[in-house]
């Protein structure tokens, strides 16, 4: 690849990020700077990219939704855009929308190491001795 | 070791008698002699300090180890027993050689600074609130 | 091995060893017998000297050793005075004899068939022999058919371990088996019956011995069990699918031989082998049952009976052997204390005492008042009076109430059971007064029911009918009925008066209120009366007539070391300070006491107590310490740890000391429990004495004062007692209220009510 390739997709990857300001932004955030085709965007807010010309596991990628800035995490991903993201399927949610069904739950990222609604593991084992509680702590 | 005390002059005093018991020296024979081998164990140690500290990674300077050298061998202070000193020397001798060759690790080293350990106390409350 | 069952003879006999070993000990012959054999008519010649009783002991030879023993002894008890343990399984020595599982074959010389040892009674020159070919033969063919109607599922079974049947095929059996299904017909089955939350059945495993069809109906005295069908198809049962209404139940499970019978509540949680054994007494009722209580991990697992032929023999009560999981429920683990906001919270100990000790030392010692329940230790009593008295508090009381006019508890003769437990199988005569002993102590009750059926007791009621599972004389329901037998004009009176032996027992459940005055004065003016009735024949002179049969097992170790019965000064003081040990009744309430009253609750359940009290301290249950309690009887006895005090809970007479460290001018000097146990002795050295019965006196002073001041009046109520049914029995106490075991037994129980097969 010459020279003149990788300057003009520097230029192509830094015009797709709105300007330089933006580009050094989103470099600052994720380390990288990629142009593609923007394929969809999930019900978070975050966008997704393909450009075949990066090899495969660098060719589809995710930018946040700029409100997470620096706390995003690979579990806001929700499950149908992580099927196409880790090449289960070709075709994008937006291609094929998942199938709703009343008993999923709904997406949630992984709360590990948040300050609050951190999964705590806890035992489910009864207590050799059930203590008695003053009534106001029953 | 305070019954075998006739090398130090002590002899017990039974029914009017002054009873001599003779008793087999360690090493030493004499006051000076001990002493001297004292004398020897300490320098060996102090000099070994500065080399002790470049083998093991331990949080204590020299001074602080020449301080500990100092109390180590001060608590023993007032062992006037011949036979006594003799059997401190080498035990001492034997700690430096297992602390020089490293055959002890960090934390056996350590336990040299550890003060006193806490001990459980064994009165009423302690135990009932401590239980 | 065949498990030893306590003490296996009450006949007279003297062993000797054969000829050649002279120098062997020699059993000399013992004629006082404190329990009666069934079957056998009781020894009257007790207390004469040996000399006295002629000799006309058999002489017979068990594997050539020379036995002496008296005519009516069976082969299988001669054989194990000389050390002979012969199988068996049917064959238990305190119930009848019922000879049906053969086990016991043994070759008796001359003798054509093997005999059953255990029915067979000695005869002169008999030649046992308990080892020969041929018995050995007979015993490989009866384990051999045994086996053939066993199922072999050891492994899934709760009574592998401690199964005779194991462990005497393993002794007697042959090493193999011609058992072959030819056809593939399977093995005998028969169908679990559902005999109600306590016994699991499992009856394919049943082989027939009949020991609980004989427990239930001679010991027990409820015909509920039986056999219906013959030889292969016989099955053990209720006849119809109905409650075994026992208070007794559990028994069987000990009884039964293999793994028909087991406890519901323990199926499949522990093993004989993994379990801790701690032998220690009963707190569920006033007799102080022996017990062994096991445990696992910390945890109890089961409460089993442990022999003591002067309380319990080997039988305990469905309360004491079920409600130990009452243990694991609604303890009280941390100490806890009011704050700001007036809500208990839980603190640590410093914090709760530091807290307590404020409050207490705010106050006059007078002001401050202490209420004991019924299942505290004799050593947390001491130490909470010795802590009280030196704040100078005196109000120190029980929830149970006693009659204090006359002598009241000052005399120990007025509230102990006198003639003891045992004095049952030597009376001729018991009266009830106010009392359900089937109830209040169940395994005493039995202890009727056995003289009762082997001794002619005669036995009178006064209070309310119910069913005691025996026959007796209905004196009347009413306070009247009692002051008419008093006085010698009841239309049973003369009859009664006639008793050698009399007993009287009145129930302290009916000692509770303003009548238990009367109550108490009548019976002791009829104990008095029956005994210059009797001392007039040729009866003992040391007899005593008057029991108080008490309810609860901390009652007699309270009142020993000097409390108040019932809870009247508390409510006259009116205190400031109440300081509560294990008081779960709920005799005293807010409105007894002052306004801004500070409650204090130190146990071992969160129930009444715990409830209304602004600080909680987590004591020790009677599993968790080293305790003295002394039952009805005067008997001190020791509670050991089974399993350590759950969470923060601490044994309660440490408590007592480490709150007095926090009160100015109250520290108590005891370090260990020697120094409380010293402690004790110096205020009654019977407390100490265990396993002894310290017994009272005084009778006549005391009740001098009885007949010298006027008869108390009374309301002439019915006297009722609190337990009438079955179902009264199972919850009484903070323990047996947590139990979810206890409280499946009430629902059978009601639910049985319900069902046509209940006897009312």
């Amino acid at each position: 690849m010459s020279l003149v390739d990788k300057l003009g997709n520097l230029i192509r990857a830094v015009k797709q990020n709105g300007g330089l300001f933006k580009s050094i932004r989103t470099f600052y955030f994720t380390d990288d700077l990629k142009w593609g085709t923007h394929v969809g965007t999930d019900k978070y807010g975050n966008r997704y990219f393909e450009n075949n010309y990066y090899f495969m596991g660098r060719n589809r990628w995710v930018l946040f939704n700029d409100a997470f800035r620096l706390e995003y995490d690979g579990s806001q991903i929700p499950p149908e855009w992580h099927q196409w993201m880790h090449y289960t399927t070709d075709k994008t949610p937006i291609e094929r929308p998942p199938v709703q069904h009343r008993w999923m739950v709904q997406h949630e990222e992984n709360k590990t190491g948040s300050s609050k609604d951190t999964y705590y593991p806890y035992s489910t084992t009864r207590t050799k001795i059930e203590s008695w509680m003053p009534k106001n702590l029953r | 070791m305070s019954s075998l005390a006739s090398a130090s002059g002590l002899a017990p005093r039974v029914a009017g008698t002054m009873i001599r018991r003779e008793v087999t020296p360690l090493l030493s024979s004499s006051k000076r002699e001990v002493r001297l081998r004292v004398l020897n164990l300490y320098r060996s140690w102090y000099r070994q300090i500065p080399h002790i500290l470049m083998d093991y990674d331990v949080p204590v300077d020299q001074d602080k180890c020449r301080a500990k050298l100092k109390e180590i061998f001060m608590a023993n202070r007032d062992v006037k027993d011949i036979r006594a000193i003799d059997m401190l020397v080498a035990k001492g001798q034997m700690e430096l050689r297992e602390t020089i060759e490293v055959w002890k690790q960090k934390t056996h080293f350590m336990a040299f600074f550890r003060d006193s350990v806490q001990v459980k106390k064994t009165d009423f409350m302690s135990k009932f609130l401590d239980q | 091995m065949i498990r030893p069952r306590g003490r296996m003879l009450n006949t007279v006999c003297s062993v000797a060893h054969h000829h050649f070993n002279p120098s062997s000990s020699l059993v000399l012959p013992t004629t006082t017998t404190r329990s009666l054999s069934l079957g056998q008519p009781l020894l009257q010649a007790a207390k004469q000297p040996p000399a006295v009783v002629p000799d006309n002991r058999v002489e017979l030879f068990i594997d050539d050793k020379r036995v002496l023993c008296e005519p009516g002894t069976t082969v299988l008890q001669a054989a194990a005075m000389v050390g002979v343990e012969i199988p068996r399984f049917c064959y238990h020595d305190r119930l009848s004899i019922a000879g049906n599982c053969r086990m016991c074959l043994v070759e008796v010389e001359k003798s054509v068939k093997p005999v059953a040892s255990c029915a067979m009674p000695v005869m002169k020159g008999m030649r046992v022999k308990t080892n020969s070919v041929a018995t050995r033969k007979a015993r490989e063919g009866v384990m051999e058919f045994l086996l053939m109607n066993h199922p072999l599922d050891c492994p899934i079974c709760d009574q592998a371990g401690e199964c005779d049947l194991q462990d005497q095929s393993m002794m007697f059996g042959n090493d193999r088996s011609r058992f072959t299904d030819i056809k593939f017909e399977g093995k005998r089955a028969v169908e679990d019956k559902n005999i109600g939350p306590l016994v699991k059945t499992i009856m394919t495993r049943c082989i027939h011995c009949t020991r609980c069809i004989r427990f239930a109906s001679e010991v027990a005295g409820v015909d509920d069990l039986g056999t219906t069908g013959r030889g292969g198809d016989m099955q053990v049962g209720t006849y119809v699918e109905k409650l075994f209404a026992s208070e007794l139940s559990g028994n069987v499970i000990d009884l039964c031989p293999v793994g028909a019978l087991t406890s519901k509540p323990y199926a499949f949680t522990a093993r004989p082998w993994e379990i801790r054994k701690c032998e220690t007494v009963d707190v569920m009722d006033a007799l102080g049952s022996n017990i062994v209580v096991n445990t696992r991990g910390g945890e109890v697992m089961r409460v089993l009976p442990r022999p003591n032929e002067d309380v319990n023999e080997e039988w305990i009560s469905d309360k004491t052997r079920f409600a130990y999981d009452g243990l694991k429920r609604q303890r009280l683990t941390l100490p806890m204390l009011k704050n700001a906001q007036g809500v208990l919270e839980p603190v640590d100990w410093e914090a709760a005492l530091t807290g307590i000790a404020a409050k207490v030392s705010r106050v006059e010692g007078r002001e401050i008042a202490a209420l004991v329940g019924g299942l505290c230790d004799v050593e947390s009593l001491v130490v909470l009076k010795d802590l009280l008295n030196r704040l100078g508090c005196e109000t120190l009381c029980t929830e149970e109430a006693f009659p204090m006019n006359a002598a009241g508890t000052d005399v120990r003769s007025n509230y102990l059971l006198n003639t003891k437990i045992t004095g049952v199988e030597e009376a001729d005569l018991v009266i009830l007064i106010g009392t359900n002993i089937r109830f209040e102590a169940p395994v005493l009750n039995a202890r009727i029911r056995k003289a009762y059926l082997h001794n002619n007791l005669r036995v009178a009621v006064v209070g309310k009918k119910t069913d005691l599972h025996y026959e007796y004389d209905h004196v009347g329901d009413t306070i009247q009925a009692l002051e008419q037998l008093a006085n010698g004009e009841h239309k049973l009176s003369k009859d009664l008066a006639k008793a050698k032996k009399p007993m009287i027992i009145v129930g302290s459940s009916s000692l509770q209120d303003a009548d238990g005055a009367a109550i108490l004065a009548n019976a002791i003016v009829l104990a008095d009366k029956l005994k210059s009735g009797s001392s007039s024949g040729s009866s003992d002179h040391d007899w005593k007539v008057l029991n108080v049969l008490h309810r609860h097992a901390g009652q007699v170790g309270a009142l020993d070391v000097g409390y108040t019965p019932g809870a009247g000064k508390i409510k006259e003081l009116k205190p400031r300070v109440l300081y509560m040990l294990g008081a779960d009744a709920g005799v005293v309430t807010r409105k007894d006491l002052a306004a801004d009253a500070f409650v204090i609750y130190q146990g071992h359940h969160g129930d009444a107590g715990a409830e209304i009290a602004d600080a909680v301290l987590p004591g020790a249950a009677y599993t968790e310490k080293s305790a003295t309690y002394v039952n009805t009887e005067g008997r001190a006895q020791r509670a050991n740890v089974a399993v350590t005090p759950p969470g923060m809970a601490r044994e309660d007479w440490k408590i007592l000391r480490a709150l007095s460290e926090f009160i100015p001018g109250a520290s108590l000097p005891y370090e260990k429990l020697e120094d409380v146990r010293h402690r004790m002795a110096d205020i009654a050295p019977h407390l100490l004495r265990y396993g002894a019965v310290e017994e009272a006196n005084y009778f006549k002073q005391s009740h001098a004062l009885v007949h010298g001041s006027k008869r108390p009046s009374h309301s002439g109520r019915a006297l009722a007692p609190p337990q009438t049914v079955l179902e009264d029995f199972y919850m009484t106490d903070s323990i047996s209220r947590a139990s979810r075991t206890m409280a499946k037994c009430i629902q059978a129980a009601r639910h049985h009510k319900t069902t046509k097969y209940s006897v009312s």
